[in-house]
């Protein structure tokens, strides 16, 4: 059976909170797939029922066609890094890899392995509880590669890393894409995702809102936008917008034009006379993909900031 | 199946091993109930009037009533220990058949208790012994002795290695149904504490005091201790024992059969 | 731009940073958990509903029950229960007077007893042997009537403790001590003062001791008597109520030179049983005899107060303390609680927070002990007041005499108990921060403050480790419960729940000490040690 991650209409109620709403999506082997959303949208939910941690209501998850609690040897199935902080403190790391090895029929050698792999070597022997962030995820992934699985599921394994640690990361995530196994990785962070995931499911209030590549995504909001910088914008805004494109302001001599090629843009000026001294095109990224396509499903948004008031009076 | 029993067991021993936590409580739980045997024996006199009341192998093992609160501390943080960090999720990835995992924790436990259980009371026995008959107690006054070529004396000594591992697995049982490890430790050493004292305030209700001397982990458990008096007792030490163990059994199945009902 | 740019200052007034402040935050703290909220007042209901629920009492006598059976037991002068039977040969004293008599000697029969270990070689229940019991009495008395409960003053010998007087029931001097017969004792009348003298030969006299009886004014009975009380043997030389054997016995005077200065001329020696509802041993021999100028008085009973422990054949006593039997369970919860308090803000590192709102270390430990102490003594005293007040009436109701149920005693009660619930909560608060993992603090607050309580009443270690275990160790506070004053001349069982080796305030201050002690060491540790 190919590896694979299989959820299909998942539902799970919270007392009064629904957190899954009929989430379905399928993770194909071969890609990293990036699992996105607001806070509280049910992607750790959905870890934990694919991981048999926790009952759903109603649906299905299969992996590589098994329901997990019919895997025999589960990790050498899926390897999961559900929250790297999971670790009693008095424990070195070195055991903590070891007893989840033993519980797979695995060995001591297989431990030092994966220590190797994920970069803990000199670390290994000291207690977990010392760990800082960056080295705790670090082990997180070590134990996720313990089984050596066609299927991997992270959440959230940028967090807490140095710019190092993220690079390597990327590089790592897309290197096991390479091999042939099924990734999935939760994050918030869009720039990361945006250049190692080549799939993205888009969550929301506990169902999927996209799954697509991570192009078609980018390409079906917004568009692209050039940025100008000209000496008299109030004459290139009236050449553009003569064009048919949408012309703001954007600074104090910057212009943002959406709707016209970059070349266009050029064209259109050259024509016209209008002088400019910068002209660049800007990609819709992936975050601002992102927030738009779940601007209605986000549920906790924080107050926007406010300028600051000057004191009222001043303090005695 | 008998892989993955063997797998799991192996984890579990390992886990236990490498919590450097765990060889201070074991040391700890043998010094204390020695202390306190050896404590309890050294203000034991023969005086006047004291006749044969004295039951010189439950003085020695006095320690044991201390010794189960340590007990207890041990079965609590082995799986209360995974809820509070959050490692409990990593053990059911691992090893998603929850009863085995419990059965496993059990085994492993016992296993260890049993172990150093069987020096605690060796050393109680020896201590008291020696304490006891520096003052007086002895067979030449009438007394029974402490020493393993008696009968009741080394029932007493069996039973009371049974009593602290069956201590440990009902405090498994309780803990895994509790979860959270403080009010799991206090529920617990309420169940073992309690009702003996209970059983003393029920004089006006003596339907109840039995049933309560009976009945009660703590209450029938201790009587194998006793090798003196036992016509008096309310209870025989091998079926007092058995009550204890019942205790057990029901909170160990009635924890496995949350476990698998409840979300990790 | 960063020339013209204004720091920022905050619109608000900062709020005051006092202590008081610190202690409305742990305050908040506390409450907003519920599940803490909610086992403090389990509690507390624990210890009021056991209080009020146990014991009942259901007594029956005849053709009335409960509250009805209490009505004839006999009060003394100050108001205490007592037992006032014995057999009595008196001639009316009109005004003052005197009695002198030569007690040549003292012997008694015990029943043998029912209610201990059955063993082959013990006589069946109610055989007579000859002994005496340590309190058997023999001597003269000046009472102010026969009806029980009077006032009166005795001189007597006793079966072992020599020669005595006692007064109005609760008063104990010694005279001679244990000697041979024949002892002399002299009582004289001067109003409402009565004076006790005794002699070894008759004719150099010591004073033992004289007081002053209210309502000994007009006649009053003197003459000779002599009681012999129920017996108590326990079983196990344990300090717990283990029961035991409770025997009845008779004791017989002889006495020689009656001598009655002040009586009317030519009186006769009346005998008569006074109290004889209350004797625990009935039979023929009980009664005056006269052998020329020897007379044999032989008589069963007690003349002395009711105490809590002692098998009183007529009524149930009971007193406060029997109430508050859940005073252990209710402390159990609290102070887990109490050192979960403490050991919550080390998981996950929430000490960290609290530290950077309140650096002052010191402060947060008080402001801790602040809160627990007082909503425990608040919970506690309010519980134990319930069970106490409730419980008491309850039992009356159902026909147990209570014993010492006035006012004072009752508050000492409750606000004392109320105490030692805050000051034990503290310590486990204490107990708590130096241990920092809650699994390992729970335990040892258990095992340091009710684990104590619980070897020395249960009866599970012999009676000098479990006095010593009461007096030391935190469980002493316990002693705290005490209602009744423990009487020398009364045979009982003075153990647990009525009775520690400390009194009340010793208990209590004991238990304070390692507060105190254990609030300091964590205070130090807390201050010296990374968060």
């Amino acid at each position: 059976m190919e590896a694979t991650i299989e959820v299909t209409g998942l539902r799970k109620r919270f007392g009064s909170k629904l957190a899954l709403d009929g989430m379905t999506f399928i993770v194909q082997p071969g890609q990293v797939t990036g699992f996105v959303g607001p806070n509280g949208a049910g992607k750790s939910t959905t870890m934990r029922v694919i991981l048999g941690l926790d009952a759903p209501d109603q649906g299905s998850a299969l992996i590589s066609g098994q329901p997990y609690p019919r895997l025999r040897r589960p990790l050498s199935h899926i390897g999961a890094m559900l929250d790297a902080a999971a670790l009693q403190p008095g424990r070195t790391a070195r055991n903590h890899l070891l007893w989840l090895a033993h519980s797979q029929g695995l060995s001591g050698r297989r431990v030092d392995e994966v220590i190797e792999l994920a970069g803990l070597t000199s670390a290994a022997r000291r207690k977990a509880g010392g760990f800082s962030l960056g080295m705790r995820q670090r082990l997180g992934i070590a134990a996720a590669m313990l089984g050596d699985p066609p299927v991997l599921m992270f959440d959230e394994p940028f967090n807490g890393m140095d710019p190092e640690g993220i690079i390597w990361m990327r590089g790592y995530l897309r290197s096991l894409a390479a091999e042939g196994r099924a990734v999935l990785v939760s994050s918030h962070l869009m720039s990361e995702l945006q250049d190692c995931a080549d799939h993205v499911i888009v969550a929301g209030r506990g169902k999927v809102i996209a799954d697509t590549s991570v192009a078609e995504v980018i390409a079906a909001v917004s568009g692209d936008r050039v940025m100008l910088r000209t000496g008299s914008p109030s004459a290139a805004m009236t050449v553009l917008t003569r064009a048919g494109a949408t012309v703001a302001p954007a600074g104090r001599d910057t212009l943002a034009v959406t709707g016209l090629a970059s070349e266009q843009v050029v064209a259109r000026l050259s024509e016209s006379g209008v002088g400019f001294s910068e002209i660049s095109v800007h990609r819709a990224t992936l975050e601002e993909a992102y927030l738009e396509l779940t601007r209605d499903a986000v549920e906790f948004r924080a107050q926007p900031s406010r300028p600051v008031q000057p004191a009222k009076e001043a303090v005695r | 199946m008998w892989t993955i029993g063997r797998n799991q067991l192996r984890a579990e021993w390992t886990k236990l091993t490498t919590e450097p936590g765990t060889a201070w409580i074991l040391a700890f739980l043998c010094l204390l109930t020695v202390a306190v045997g050896a404590a309890t024996a050294a203000v034991t006199r023969c005086g006047a009037g004291t006749g044969s009341a004295v039951d010189p192998t439950r003085v020695s093992l006095t320690g044991i009533e201390v010794g189960q609160a340590v007990v207890a501390v041990l079965a609590v943080l082995v799986i209360s220990g995974e809820y509070s960090t959050g490692m409990i999720r990593t053990t059911f990835a691992a090893m998603p058949r929850r009863w085995t995992v419990l059965a496993a924790k059990a085994a492993v436990l016992t296993a260890v208790v049993l172990a150093v259980a069987v020096v605690t009371v060796a050393a109680s026995l020896l201590a008291g012994r020696l304490l006891l008959t520096g003052n007086g107690i002895t067979a030449a006054h009438g007394f029974a002795v402490v020493s393993l070529a008696h009968g009741p004396t080394v029932r007493a000594a069996v039973g009371s290695v049974l009593y602290l591992a069956l201590v440990g697995l009902l405090t498994l049982g309780i803990a895994t149904i509790v979860r959270d490890s403080a009010a799991a430790t206090g529920a617990v050493l309420g169940v073992l504490y309690v009702p003996p004292v209970v059983a003393l305030f029920l004089g006006s209700d003596p339907a109840w005091q039995r049933w309560v001397e009976r009945y009660t982990p703590t209450n029938a458990g201790l009587t194998i201790l006793n090798t003196t008096g036992l016509h008096g007792e309310v209870i025989s030490p091998w079926a007092g024992l058995g009550v204890l163990a019942a205790w057990a059994a029901a909170a160990l199945l009635a924890a496995g059969v949350l476990l698998r009902l409840r979300d990790a | 731009m960063t020339a013209t740019m204004t720091p920022y200052r905050p619109p608000q007034q900062a709020g005051r940073d006092g202590f008081a402040q610190l202690v409305h935050a742990e305050w908040t703290k506390f409450r907003s958990l519920r599940g803490w909220v909610i086992a403090m007042v389990i509690g507390a209901v624990l210890i009021a509903v056991v209080g009020v629920l146990l014991p009942r009492g259901d007594s029956q006598c005849g053709t009335a029950s409960g509250a009805a059976c209490l009505a004839q037991v006999p009060t003394g002068p100050g108001g205490e229960a007592v037992n006032d039977s014995y057999y009595l040969a008196a001639q009316p004293l009109a005004d003052d007077g005197s009695i002198t008599v030569q007690v040549t000697s003292l012997t008694g029969m015990i029943s043998a007893g029912n209610g201990g270990f059955v063993t082959p070689n013990s006589p069946p229940p109610g055989t007579l042997t000859p002994g005496l019991v340590p309190w058997a009495k023999a001597g003269i008395i000046i009472t102010a009537g026969i009806r029980p409960g009077s006032a009166y003053a005795a001189m007597m010998v006793t079966g072992s403790h020599g020669v005595r007087m006692q007064y109005d029931y609760t008063g104990d001097v010694a005279g001679l001590p244990e000697a041979a017969s024949p002892r002399w004792l002299r009582l004289t009348r001067s109003g409402d003062v009565i004076t006790g003298y005794d002699s070894a030969d008759g004719k150099g006299w010591t004073e033992v001791g004289s007081v002053r009886l209210a309502g000994l004014t007009g006649t009053v009975q003197a003459g000779m008597f002599a009681a012999s009380p129920l017996d108590f043997t326990p079983n196990f030389p344990t300090y717990s109520e283990s029961g035991g054997s409770t025997s009845a016995s008779v004791a017989t005077g002889t006495f020689n030179d009656v001598d009655l200065r002040g009586g009317a001329a030519g009186g006769r020696w009346a005998g008569q049983a006074v109290g004889a509802t209350g004797a625990n041993y009935a039979g023929p021999r009980i009664g005056l005899r006269q052998a020329g100028r020897r007379f044999t008085v032989t008589g069963s009973g007690d003349i002395g107060p009711v105490v809590a422990g002692m098998v009183n054949s007529s009524y149930d006593t009971g007193t406060l303390a029997d109430h508050l039997f859940g005073v252990f369970i209710g402390l159990l919860i609290m102070i887990v609680i109490a050192a979960m308090f403490m050991t919550v803000e080390y998981r996950r590192g929430l000490i960290r927070i609290t530290l950077a709102a309140s650096p002052r270390r010191g402060r947060l430990l008080a402001a801790k002990a602040v809160v627990i102490g007082l909503a425990t003594f608040v919970l506690g005293s309010a519980a134990v007041a319930v069970a106490v007040i409730a419980g008491s009436r309850i039992a009356h109701n159902g026909g147990i005499y209570v014993l010492a149920t006035g006012w004072p005693v009752q508050a000492r009660v409750i606000l004392g108990t109320g105490a030692m619930l805050a000051v034990a909560s503290v310590l486990a608060l204490s107990i708590g921060t130096m241990l920092r993992r809650s699994v390992v603090a729970v335990a040892a607050v258990v095992v340091a403050i009710v684990l104590p309580y619980i070897l020395g009443v249960s009866g599970v270690l012999p009676a000098s480790a479990a006095e010593w275990v009461l007096r030391v160790t935190p469980a002493a506070g316990f002693a705290i419960e005490q209602s009744v004053p423990q009487y020398l001349q009364v045979i009982g069982h003075y153990g647990p729940p009525d009775y520690y080796p400390l009194t009340p305030w010793a208990g209590l201050a004991v238990l304070c000490a390692y507060a105190a002690a254990a609030l300091g060491l964590a205070a130090w540790l807390l201050r010296r040690r990374d968060a």
